[in-house]
């Protein structure tokens, strides 16, 4: 290790807290190398920091440790036997090998906190050999590693309002750095959470939900849940720590699949076309004509017998189009309780200030929840876009709506009558205050429009090669280093990346408040209850045949 | 730690002295003159005096006496005759007509440092150490062949684990034959411990290294 006097002045301040000193440049410009002995367990992903005399002001310039690897230790050849352990050897040949071994980390400078920018500045500079390392005090990284604008870097964060704190600092003890992300940056330029199964995808679901129902932000939020998965969340209505000084606790409102209905008045033509059987061209151009003529009508809850009346008299009663039209929009529109000529989903009872609705469509096929969500997006994107215009709406307020499968809702291939709304509100929504939330296990099937617009994410374990090319693809904050980290994470380990962070962090999602719905099914557990259930029935069974000509053969006891 | 069995054996002054030390040729690596049948009553046999034999030479300092441990490392045959094509004088039954040059031919054997050792009141080896010995080794000290009792103590640590901490330095010292002289006290304490003891495998994965350093070095592996 370098001596004191190599790093510039400081050599009389106390180094207990050194973890290593600077042993050079690394490979690319951003990157340097340093050396910690053994004791110092520095591990990836650490954050660490040097000071840098920066246009004459000293700064903490903060790196992220990219890489770990042992520059001197006991030989491999020392592990022959497995049942000798290779100090053991060491001991017997007189090798030294307490604290010996030697590690070379490459670390990768983020920059130091600009209070002006309210972000990173990178000092354009890598430390001198030499430089002594520290580890980043919690209370800095609490304050930088988010996106949170502060104006300081020792402001005090935990008071903040508006926050969601998410979980800790991956590599330090639980608690220690807790990370807290603006919940008005995600919740306005979208949010994507991407996970395989079982890696605790809508658990961290379920900690925003929580975090953004706390009585410090009280958002409108709202749920599309193809699985039934959030019903638990109902506990947040009595749990004491969403109750707020003033009286506040949040409603979770469910919706069940017979709630939700589309009145047909409000699907675009083009939803139809999706949902019809094959129409002809011809068809399709009778079908249009008719449909344009019912929405320039002042009346908005007309169904499927108007328009077709509509269409004969326009093309007369023995249009052959027609009446094929009218087999297919009988049997896939009026026989769907979907749709509904003049039932709705009432806009003001699922979008409030304070209040979770889910939207259980865990009974719909997935053409019908497509278009639940088609048309509920559409409606509220209206609204959202005459409340800013100083018009009247229904929606006063910003609203979040989070999409539990959102690869159902956005694919990347096929066609799904939501993706074009899905398109406009990530690129759009921003300026309306309508933001979106995706949650995913299959990041390459989500249209890439849509991913790439998400602006903050929460990753976590992947290991399918397909879904790691696509999160590098269209997630602009994915750097190799965070890349490199998604096959080694466990359930509940994310990284947080993207605009409501100033920088990638691994983190540890938090334990929810309420109780997780979504966990796997035990069929072992099930199919031992369910065995014993049908052992502990009654049984069928034969009874002797006597030749009386009575029996019936099988007899219920 | 003290060997207690059979000290009439293996007490120190009770040991076969090999020979004495003629010259060295650094603070490691002495050059002993083998006693012969005219030196001494009970010269030592050719097994006693073999190749990678552990050896000690008696030390007092300050008053308190020392073994310093060594192992032969290489022999070497002298013979003064060699080399001489002159005429015969001599007859059929005398061997050399050169009286003094008669029993010239001597065998010499390099003796390699290990380390040191304090020897007890009742002769016996303990503490032993395998640092450098600091001590200097004088012309005409007497060395001792090292029974196998004092060999294993002193290659035994408080724990009774098996250490070889000189091994850097008789490797060095033992240039191209220093692998074989570890080899050699490997295969010597492999025979006085159990064959159940844990320190067989330890002696298996040493004896693995040295080997295959060895063969890398003499260029068999590459």
């Amino acid at each position: 290790m370098a001596s004191p006097h190599r790093s510039g002045g400081d050599s009389m301040n106390d180094r207990s807290d050194v973890i290593g000193a600077v042993s050079g440049p690394g490979d690319n410009p951003n990157e340097f190398l340093f050396v910690t002995p053994e004791d110092q367990a520095v591990k990836t992903g650490e954050f660490i920091t040097y000071t840098v005399t920066v246009e004459g002001e000293s700064r903490d310039v903060f790196a992220r440790v990219t890489n770990r690897e042992q520059i001197r230790g006991l030989p491999d050849t020392f592990l022959a036997d497995p049942a000798v352990a290779p100090e053991t050897i060491a001991a017997t040949l007189g090798v030294p090998h307490d604290d010996t071994d030697l590690y070379q980390l490459t670390a990768m400078v983020i920059g130091y906190y600009d209070t002006m920018m309210s972000t990173f500045a990178n000092p354009r500079q890598l430390p001198q050999t030499g430089t002594p390392l520290r580890i980043a005090p919690a209370e800095q990284l609490e304050a930088v590693l988010p996106n949170l604008g502060v104006a300081s870097t020792t402001a005090d964060v935990a008071q903040f309002d508006g926050l969601a704190h998410t979980g800790w600092l991956l590599n330090r003890p639980a608690g220690e750095v807790d990370i807290r992300m603006p919940i008005d940056e995600f919740a306005s330029t979208h949010l994507a959470i991407l996970a395989s199964t079982g890696s605790g995808k809508s658990y961290t679901g379920g900690v925003l939900i929580e975090e953004m129902m706390l009585p410090s932000s009280r958002a409108a939020l709202l749920i599309f849940d193809p699985h039934g998965e959030y019903d638990t969340l109902s506990e947040m209505q009595t749990h004491s720590a969403f109750e707020g000084d003033d009286g506040y606790q949040p409603d979770v409102v469910y919706f069940d699949e017979d709630r939700l209905r589309i009145r047909i008045s409000e699907l675009e033509l083009g939803d139809i076309m999706a949902i019809l059987d094959n129409p002809s061209d011809r068809m399709q151009e009778r079908l249009a004509g008719g449909w344009r003529a019912m929405q320039n009508k002042d009346s908005r809850t007309w169904g499927v017998d108007e328009l077709v009346e509509q269409m004969y008299t326009m093309y007369g009663e023995d249009d052959s189009s027609v009446g094929g039209l009218e087999w297919r929009l009988r049997r896939s529109i009026q026989r769907n309780e979907l749709f509904q000529p003049d039932a709705n989903v009432p806009l003001d009872e699922i979008v409030a200030a304070g209040q979770c609705t889910v939207l259980n469509m865990e009974t719909l096929d997935s053409r019908n929840q497509q278009l639940i969500a088609t048309v509920l997006l559409r409606r509220i994107y209206r609204e959202r876009l005459n409340a800013m215009r100083g018009r009247e709406s229904d929606i006063e307020c910003p609203v979040f709506a989070l999409f539990e499968e959102g690869h159902r809702f956005a694919p990347g291939s096929g066609s799904a009558p939501s993706i074009g709304i899905l398109r406009t509100i990530t690129s759009e929504g921003r300026k309306f205050g309508f933001g979106i939330g995706i949650i995913s296990q299959r990041p390459s099937k989500i249209d890439q429009d849509v991913l790439s617009q998400c602006g903050t994410q929460i990753t976590m374990k992947i290991r399918n090669p397909t879904d790691q090319e696509a999160i590098k693809k269209s997630v602009e904050a994915a750097g190799e280093d965070v890349l490199r980290e998604l096959p080694g994470l466990t359930p509940g380990q994310a990284v947080l990346s993207g605009d409501a962070m100033n920088t990638p962090a691994l983190v540890q999602i938090r334990k929810r408040l309420t109780d997780h719905g979504a966990g796997s099914l035990s069929a072992t557990e099930q199919w031992s209850e369910t065995y014993d259930r049908q052992q502990s029935q009654p049984v069928r069974s034969e009874p002797a045949d006597f030749g009386g000509g009575e029996s019936t053969g099988f007899e219920e006891l | 730690m003290t060997i207690e069995t059979q000290p009439e054996d293996t007490h120190v002054d009770n040991c076969l002295a090999l020979g004495s030390i003629v010259s060295s040729n650094s603070h490691l690596d002495y050059t002993v003159e083998i006693y012969k049948e005219t030196d001494r009553e009970r010269a030592p046999q050719i097994d006693e005096r073999e190749f990678g034999q552990p050896v000690f030479i008696q030390k007092s300092v300050s008053g308190e006496p020392y073994l310093v441990m060594g192992v032969i490392y290489n022999t070497q045959l002298v013979d003064p005759d060699q080399g001489r094509t002159g005429t015969r004088l001599a007859q059929s039954d005398q061997g050399q007509f050169t009286p003094g040059y008669i029993e010239e031919r001597t065998t010499l054997a390099g003796v390699a440092l290990l380390g040191t050792a304090r020897v007890t009141e009742d002769g016996l080896l303990t503490d032993p150490s395998h640092e450098l010995p600091r001590w200097t080794l004088e012309v005409d000290d007497i060395v001792c062949q090292c029974p196998d009792e004092l060999t294993k103590t002193f290659h035994m640590n408080d724990e009774g684990d098996l250490q070889f901490a000189y091994a850097d330095r008789i490797l060095n010292v033992g240039g191209p034959l220093g692998s074989d002289v570890l080899l050699s006290i490997i295969g010597r304490l492999r025979s006085m411990i159990a064959d159940t003891d844990k320190n067989q495998r330890v002696l298996d994965v040493v004896e693995q290294n040295i080997t295959w350093q060895a063969h890398t070095d003499r260029g068999v592996i590459r």
